[in-house]
């Protein structure tokens, strides 16, 4: 076979894995060697779908034995299907990175034969790269249910390692990938875990010690296959965070390949708002010092799709805004809806200087539009409307400020009366 | 009015620092352009660069003010933004009354102006970092075009010393006529203007064509969102992509 084929085929077939960030590795070039990782990573294009292209993601095979309801790599499906040989991605990656077109490889691969016998080919393969001097990033992913040794193996060699959990709940995996079990895909992460804490504590003792997996280790899971509200995927999340260390949980909304009794119909959208918001929380979670039970409960279990994580928080807590921006510590600024990481450093540095009204907000480039319900500048609120969770998520909607004096005996209603209401004012239709 | 005209680099721009420190008076502008006598009242001094007195002022920056403002009025002045040479001494001079404190003045109008400028650059040089596309020439040459608006070439030089070692490689700006030219370890930026069409290696033809491929088969047709994709990727880059000259 060809190697565009294969390539179409193999590129094709890894589009919908997530991660693309080539963060986090301080590989260093050796001698007469190509590449030198980035710590910030580095983006190289963008497809037309929007995401970035960083690292040069394949799967070595599609040739797979499982059968997993979503996946269009299952073997009862009815796909060209290809493998690469080690050689063959070894040159595509180290031509395709001598010509800036990429930050490294993302290997991934359909479970080829066995799963030891499909890990043992990835770790072929990186070796294979690594020995010619290529020290440019490599994502691995681990297969689940390979065995202990070639996990550790691979880590040698890659800058990092993920095994997808691919379903926010144990039923859900039964339901649809009943050949993943549970135990399978948490014991190799556990694995890593180990193995990375164990590395930096050699490296402690022994300077010259290989490096395990120095940008640590990801997953990634599918949103809106399974039934799962969000606080379920969240809860996940942030145990994820917790009990592995893990750097980044990845959401793939759902996109229906398949009619199937156990999947959301064909014609159904992506959930792509949802994963925003998803990715939005994540954020929150990781940054921002929030913890899922603040974003979300039992009474809210899904997230708004109006408003972002924040600001939602933000008026269900109104009691404690508005702040004075001179005066609240970073952990509270941060937590203002549109103050993000930058803005609140740059306001707790210029702060120290001198008092800062509104216009030096403006020239610390803070985006106020959110900002300016939650804030007061040297005691002052500019808001201009009352601080009460109703009317300011009227504005906060982009809904004319008239509408929310207007109809404040609408503030009893539930919103989508409102808004009937509001548009049909405009069109004269009562 | 007192106009100071110097030569344009960087390290001209020091020496006018240190002169108009020395002959106690204060520009009212700096330039490197040649220009009529405006009227009777302008007086133009010539700026000599020289790199004694630019040592002194380089250092002076980095001890008495930070490392950090030295790295920033660099910066700025790689825009080549209008104005950028008084902006940048407007901003010194409030940095050696000042210090290093001036990190922190982040409302007062000479830090932003040069903040600003600052930013954009260091913004562009991060962009160009993955945008920049080398092809391969005979004997194995790689050749990089790039049209970028602000001068960074100075700043993506190191980055490819480091990844692209022992390979020989060329970055060639074409707005401005100049390029980085690697080669046995070192870079050195030079003058340069194609004469012909240049020539690529008879495999180079192949890795495009995957390039493109890939590119397209990568994409997820149901998320298909060109707006998002020009916002991350400014249609002034792509000229130069090959997935983009399909």
């Amino acid at each position: 076979m060809e190697i565009l084929t294969k390539l179409q085929i193999l590129s094709d077939a890894a589009k919908y894995d997530v991660s693309c960030s080539s963060s986090g590795s301080t590989r260093k070039n050796s001698k007469g060697g190509l590449g030198n990782a980035a710590v910030s990573g580095i983006c190289h294009s963008w497809s037309e779908d929007g995401r970035c292209i960083s690292l040069f993601k394949i799967l070595f095979s599609n040739e797979c034995i499982y059968n997993c309801a979503y996946c269009s790599s299952k073997i009862t499906n009815d796909v060209r299907r290809a493998t690469f040989t080690p050689e063959e991605v070894v040159s595509l990656t180290m031509n395709f990175y001598k010509r800036n077109y990429i930050e490294g490889l993302f290997l991934s691969s359909a479970v080829y034969k066995s799963p030891d016998y499909t890990m043992e080919l990835l770790i072929k393969t990186v070796q294979m790269l690594r020995e010619n001097k290529f020290n440019g990033y490599i994502h691995l992913k681990g297969i689940p249910g390979a065995d202990n040794t070639l996990i550790n193996r691979a880590g040698l060699y890659v800058d990092r390692m993920s095994v997808n959990i691919e379903l926010p709940s144990e039923a859900s995996l039964q339901a649809l990938a009943p050949q993943k079990k549970k135990e399978s895909i948490i014991k190799p992460m556990s694995l890593i875990k180990n193995g990375i804490i164990q590395n930096k504590e050699e490296k402690m003792n022994y300077r010259k010690t290989p490096s395990f997996l120095p940008a640590g280790q990801t997953t990634q899971l599918i949103v809106g296959a399974s039934p799962e509200p969000d606080l379920n995927i969240l809860k996940l999340s942030e145990g994820l965070y917790k009990r592995f260390t893990m750097k980044r949980v990845y959401y793939s909304a759902y996109i229906p390949v398949f009619e199937s009794s156990t999947l959301p119909s064909i014609q159904t959208k992506p959930p792509l708002l949802r994963e925003h918001r998803l990715y939005q929380a994540d954020w929150l979670l990781r940054f921002y010092g929030f913890n899922a039970d603040e974003l979300l409960n039992s009474n809210n279990p899904n997230f708004d799709l109006e408003l972002d994580p924040k600001c939602f928080w933000a008026l269900e807590n109104i009691h404690i805004f508005p702040l004075e921006v001179n005066k609240a510590d970073y952990t509270e600024l941060i937590r203002v809806p549109g103050i993000g990481i930058r803005s609140a450093m740059k306001i707790v540095t210029a702060r120290r200087m001198s008092k800062l009204d509104y216009e030096d907000l403006k020239k610390l480039g803070v985006v106020l539009k959110r900002a300016k319900y939650f804030i007061t500048c040297k005691g002052k609120y500019y808001g201009g409307i009352s601080i009460n969770p109703i009317s300011i998520k009227q504005v906060l909607l982009d809904r004319p400020e008239s509408y929310s004096t207007q109809l404040s005996i609408f503030d009893m209603f539930p919103d989508s009366l409102v808004r009937k209401e509001a548009s049909s004012n405009i069109t004269g239709e009562f | 009015m007192i106009v100071y005209v110097y030569d344009g680099t960087f390290e001209g721009l020091l020496t006018s620092i240190y002169d108009s420190f020395y002959r106690k008076e204060i520009p009212t502008r700096i330039t490197y352009m040649q220009e009529e006598q405006k009227d009777f009242l302008t007086t133009y001094i010539n700026i000599t660069t020289d790199e004694v007195k630019f040592n002194k002022v380089y250092n002076a920056i980095k001890d008495k003010i930070s490392y950090h403002s030295l790295q920033n009025i660099y910066y700025a002045f790689l825009s080549e933004q209008k104005d950028c040479e008084i902006a940048i001494y407007n901003y010194l001079r409030l940095g050696f009354k000042i210090g290093k404190s001036i990190d922190g003045y982040l409302s007062n109008n000479n830090v932003l102006i040069i903040n600003d400028f600052s930013r954009k650059v260091q913004k562009e040089r991060h962009a160009m970092l993955g945008l920049i596309r080398f092809m391969e020439l005979d004997k194995g040459l790689l050749y990089a075009k790039i049209q970028p608006k602000y001068n960074i070439l100075s700043l993506v030089s190191p980055h490819f010393e480091k990844r692209l070692a022992s390979e020989n490689w060329v970055i060639h700006d074409e707005n401005r006529n100049k390029a980085s030219i690697y080669t046995d370890g070192e870079w050195y930026i030079t003058e340069l203007k194609l004469e012909n069409e240049i020539e690529i290696s008879n495999k180079e033809k192949l890795f495009q064509s995957l390039w493109q491929n890939y590119f397209h088969s990568i994409s997820i047709k149901e998320r298909k969102n060109l707006k998002l994709q020009q916002q991350n990727m400014p249609k002034r880059y792509w000229v130069n992509l090959i997935e983009k000259n399909m």
